[in-house]
């Protein structure tokens, strides 16, 4: 696209802009929590763009007395929990529905769609009244198990282009040898879905991980709360401690993000042929 | 296992009509395994969604508040719930108006810039695309509740970023302005935060689609002078017309159910009820009145509210490709 002199270096000018914009937008807000959570006087900064002074005194401040470790341990046995048990069974059914055709699988299909459009707002009363019953509020057991109804249907729609991406000669060829369908699957399929399942399973993760409004609802002592609800235990009445806000917030979303690149490409890849491809 | 029942039959009754009834328990074995490798997930949904939701609507019929709570009785009330909720007022000029103005702002929005970004993305190298694109991962990934406290503490009216920078260039007085107790500037703040969470998944998916384009369309265009703005509107837009309706519904479907970016946000989880919209009034109803059952009513009509965009996603969805 090289045009003579002026309007080269005018689009040249133009991208670099462009690229800049991009950049400063998208990045902002994760650059403002972190160099908020590091400035000693994070809460008068105004609009210092650059931290004055350096320290990690919010981050020992939060782990410390605000207790922030507890809430990631408890995050992270929810999210885990979530994972192992949505990724397995998730992967059973999107075989069933990539690999088999018999009656009624498309409208399998449709409920799996149908159902991720379903509010929250709308399951979190009649779930908190059963947990209530069921003496399951204020255990993380409980989170697992509502966390692991809304990671499924994703991670089914997910796992089914994976699943439909394997080729069918390579099964076919696992029968000629002799292998049954047990066989086939752990030895032949379930080597070649592993990528997906783990680009899955970060998702489930960070589902997890992030979940607000049934944490919010379920858990009511401290020492059992999720990091997103942790987190407003540094506001007070009308004020906020926003260095330790910032701190934590940045413990919160440093292994998200970090999951999220890492795996970007699968994830892009397992959602256009769950979207694209049949 | 099929092999081994083979090896146990077989020798037995070599003919006859035997190796029929074993063909036939083989095809019904067959037929059953979707089945029962689909029984967990399915358990797992009626049980967790389609129980509940059902819950929901039997409970939008009943005044159930902490009385019934306790007792655990049902008190059935008709449609009194549902009466309450249309005939009062504040649904039509403030919860309403919040919830479809703001979802439409966050969608024409956030499908704009988008598809502005990819269009951008996909005209740059391979290495600044990298670039670009991780660092929209990264607004991404960020996760909605830490993100909405940064936009939270960027609009903090005593120290915030923004009011401190208006204020050195003397716009504001310091400590005047609270965007947040206006119902525009709290809405304003809460697009922000969506759209800025929400422009990535637009923007990747377009660029993706934009990849499926063929570069000879766009060649020939350029050959027969057409300008960018009539190439994009005579070539890209038709071409990803599938792509830009779905991402279009499925954004209108996340941000009619936005809870958190407007609970966390400072008179959302209940000090002011201005900036209401219908999820966070149907907890607010639930768990701070102890309403279950208006609660219920106003998550029902949120629930219809979406059912009826889902189906008009789906419709999209299957005229372009059969499940």
């Amino acid at each position: 696209m090289r045009r003579p002199g002026g309007a080269l270096t005018w689009s040249a000018a133009g991208r670099v802009l462009g690229v800049a914009a991009i950049l400063a937008f998208a990045l902002f807000p994760a650059y403002w929590m972190f160099s908020s959570a590091v400035d000693a006087d994070a809460a008068h900064r105004g609009a210092t763009l650059v931290p004055t002074n350096l320290t990690w005194d919010h981050f020992v401040r939060v782990l410390d007395t605000g207790g922030f470790g507890q809430f990631m341990r408890n995050s992270a046995i929810v999210a885990l929990g979530t994972v192992f048990v949505s990724a397995g069974v998730a992967l059973l059914a999107a075989v069933a529905v990539a690999r088999f055709t018999f009656r009624f699988r498309t409208s399998v299909l449709v409920l799996i769609l149908i159902v991720q459009m379903v509010p929250l707002e709308a399951l979190v009363i009649p779930l908190f009244l059963q947990a209530r019953n069921l003496q399951m509020l204020n255990s993380l057991l409980g989170l697992v198990i509502v966390y692991l109804a809304f990671s499924l249907p994703f991670a089914v729609w997910m796992l089914r282009g994976f699943v439909a991406a394997v080729p069918n000669e390579i099964e076919e060829a696992a029968y000629m040898d002799g292998a049954s369908w047990g066989r086939m699957f752990w030895s032949v399929l379930l080597p070649l879905v592993a990528p997906g399942v783990v680009a899955t399973s970060v998702f489930s993760f960070i589902t997890a991980w992030n979940e607000f409004i049934f944490a919010l609802t379920f858990l009511q002592d401290a020492d059992k709360y999720t990091v997103a609800v942790g987190l407003q235990r540094f506001f007070g009445q009308n004020t906020a401690d926003w260095g330790a806000v910032m701190a934590a917030s940045s413990l919160i979303t440093v292994p998200v993000v970090i999951f999220f690149v890492v795996v970007q490409r699968r994830l892009a890849s397992g959602l256009t042929a769950g979207a694209v491809k049949g | 296992m099929s092999s081994t029942s083979t090896a146990r039959v077989a020798p037995i009754v070599p003919r006859g009509p035997a190796p029929d009834a074993h063909r036939r328990r083989a095809t019904r074995r067959r037929a059953a395994r979707p089945w029962l490798l689909l029984a967990p997930t399915l358990v797992v949904l009626a049980v967790l969604l389609l129980w509940p939701l059902a819950r929901v609507v039997n409970l939008s019929f009943q005044d159930y508040g902490l009385r019934e709570l306790v007792s655990g009785e049902s008190n059935y009330v008709g449609w009194a719930n549902y009466a309450e909720i249309l005939g009062d007022s504040y649904l039509w000029t403030v919860v309403l108006p919040n919830t479809v103005g703001f979802a439409v702002c966050c969608v024409v929005l956030t499908v704009v810039l988008g598809t502005l970004v990819a269009l951008f993305l996909n005209i740059l190298g391979t290495f600044w695309k990298t670039v670009c694109s991780t660092a929209i991962m990264v607004a991404w990934a960020v996760p909605a509740v830490t993100g909405t406290y940064v936009w939270i503490w960027l609009f903090d009216p005593l120290n915030g970023l923004v009011a401190s920078a208006l204020a050195a260039i003397g716009v504001i007085e310091p400590g005047t302005v609270n965007w947040y107790t206006d119902r525009l500037g709290f809405y304003a703040i809460a697009t922000l935060n969506v759209v800025h969470h929400g422009f990535p998944f637009v923007a990747v998916t377009v660029l993706a689609g934009l990849l499926t384009v063929p570069k000879e369309l766009y060649e020939a265009a350029t050959m027969d002078g057409a300008g960018a703005w009539r190439r994009f509107w005579r070539i890209t837009a038709p071409m990803l017309k599938p792509v830009f309706a779905v991402v279009t519904i499925l954004s209108t479907i996340w941000d009619f159910k936005v809870f958190a970016q407007i609970y966390l946000m400072p008179g959302g989880n209940g000090g002011n009820a201005e900036v209401f919209n219908l999820g966070v009034w149907s907890y607010i109803q639930s768990f701070a009145q102890g309403k279950y059952g208006l609660g219920s009513a106003i998550a029902v009509l949120l629930t219809g509210l979406l059912l009826v965009i889902t189906v008009v996603y789906m419709r999209t969805l299957f005229k372009e490709e059969d499940l």
